[in-house]
């Protein structure tokens, strides 16, 4: 191995420095480097961005015309039944105030305190898909706090938390499950992230249908009741089987988000994150 | 001059990465602009140069998009033995082909290094995600881009560089 023996001074090098990063970031020593690089690279990453997605949009766009145009034809439809359900909704809302006040119940309150912030970087592979946003723990963010869509819809969790930076780790990353329910059916079940950025609806016992929305259960203490998170669009499987087969979409296209709500109120009762 | 032109190229290679790699991914898999600059430095800068950079650049691709910086250093490190072993393999083959080679094995091992860190951390394994997302067209994407990152360089007249180590000599 004359290979190695030339390079072999420089190969024990490299291992050892890398065993001590490894040591120095799970003791937090690099942290405040990290939040000073992040605080260089925020400029560049947002130039990057400014110059890059455009272009990539336009590819994406020119790839996807066809079913686009299909697309914006079936939103117009669901626009205009959304508008018909908000109504409703609106109406229904203010009955129950009225209700509430006849039984003279106290409403809990349930405002929502939300940090928004713009993403700066996003780092994905088929078996990860992280994005950095420009806001972290001297905003008032803690690791374990829910993302969401500028739509409001279930995006991510933040993982590591540095001054002024924070890092999310999206429900497409293969490492996230989120406990969810149907919303309109209470069906209940395991939203995961699978290879090249997919999520499946696991272990749902009953039926599920196509265009069901998938929302966070709160069970487990890890995310808010309520938020949706995806819509179903393929069920495979026979009645036999004890699990169907439930592929998700999620309800904001993730790999073209440029804005997120970090939801500063909630904070989880557990927390079992691995970084 | 050199060695801050230098930092600054493995600086935006980081910051690439997790910024414009993401938006023109095949299959699953995106480019890789750390291996091709390293490729680059190695071919024309020689390999002492590489030697230097690659821990430099493993630890802004950690900082930037929140890795492993010690995962980063072992997952390109292959890169000069094995580019020093199919220099002296003499096989019949250009230069051009051999940068290829090195490129390919060493895009294989870092693209299976960073999806065995990923399982390690919790990710489902997925023997057939692995193969048909990440290492298939991560072998496409690393040929294409050192293709591309190569032929200016020759174009401009330049002769690549041998990853022999010399002693007493300064290629960096």
């Amino acid at each position: 191995m004359v290979i190695f023996s030339r390079y072999s001074w420089w190969v024990a090098a490299m291992i050892g420095l890398a065993l001590f990063l490894t040591a120095a970031g799970q003791v937090g020593i690099l942290g405040p480097f990290q939040n000073l690089f992040l605080q260089a690279a925020t400029p560049v990453e947002k130039a990057f961005d400014g110059i890059f997605r455009p272009v990539a949009s336009l590819l994406s766009d020119f790839d996807d015309l066809r079913s686009l145009q299909e697309e914006n034809r079936q939103l117009r439809l669901e626009n205009e039944k959304l508008q018909n359900r908000v109504t409703e909704l609106e109406l229904d809302a203010a009955r129950v105030q009225e209700l509430e006040k006849a039984l003279e119940i106290t409403q809990s309150d349930t405002s929502q305190q939300k940090v928004a912030a713009n993403v700066v970087s996003h780092d994905s592979s088929p078996f990860t898909d992280v994005i950095s946003i420009d806001r972290g723990s001297n905003d008032g963010i803690q690791p374990g706090m829910n993302v969401l869509s500028s739509q409001g819809s279930l995006i991510g969790t933040v993982t590591k938390v540095t001054p002024d930076h924070s890092f999310i780790r999206l429900i497409t990353d293969s490492k996230s499950k989120v406990n969810a329910q149907v919303r309109d059916t209470q069906v209940e079940g395991i939203v995961k992230g699978g290879p090249n950025r997919t999520i499946t609806f696991d272990l749902a016992q009953a039926e599920v249908k196509v265009g069901d929305v998938i929302v966070t259960s709160g069970l487990g203490g890890n995310y808010q009741a309520g938020i949706p998170i995806a819509r179903v669009t393929e069920v495979k499987g026979t009645p036999q089987d004890l699990f169907a087969e439930v592929k998700l979409e999620p309800l904001v296209r993730l790999s073209t988000v440029q804005t997120v709500l970090v939801l500063t109120s909630f904070v989880p009762q557990r927390l079992d994150l691995d970084d | 001059m050199r060695e801050i032109i230098f930092a600054a190229a493995l600086f935006l290679a980081a910051i690439a990465q997790v910024t414009v790699a993401p938006l023109f991914p095949i299959q699953g898999a995106v480019p890789d602009f750390v291996l091709v600059t390293l490729i680059t430095f190695a071919t024309w800068a020689g390999p002492r140069t590489a030697m230097v950079s690659l821990p430099i650049v493993a630890v802004f691709l950690g900082f930037a998009g929140n890795r492993e910086p010690g995962l980063l250093i072992l997952a390109y490190l292959p890169l000069l033995p094995l580019g020093l072993f199919i220099d002296e393999a003499n096989l019949p083959f250009s230069r051009f082909v051999q940068v290829l080679l090195t490129a390919a094995g060493t895009g294989l091992w870092a693209r299976l290094v960073m999806s065995a860190g990923a399982f390690i951390g919790g990710a489902e394994v997925s023997l057939s995600g692995l193969l048909f997302l990440v290492l298939v067209p991560g072998l496409f994407l690393d040929i294409l881009l050192v293709t591309f990152a190569y032929l200016p360089f020759r174009l401009m007249g330049k002769q690549a560089r041998p990853m022999t180590l010399q002693r007493g000599t300064f290629s960096g």
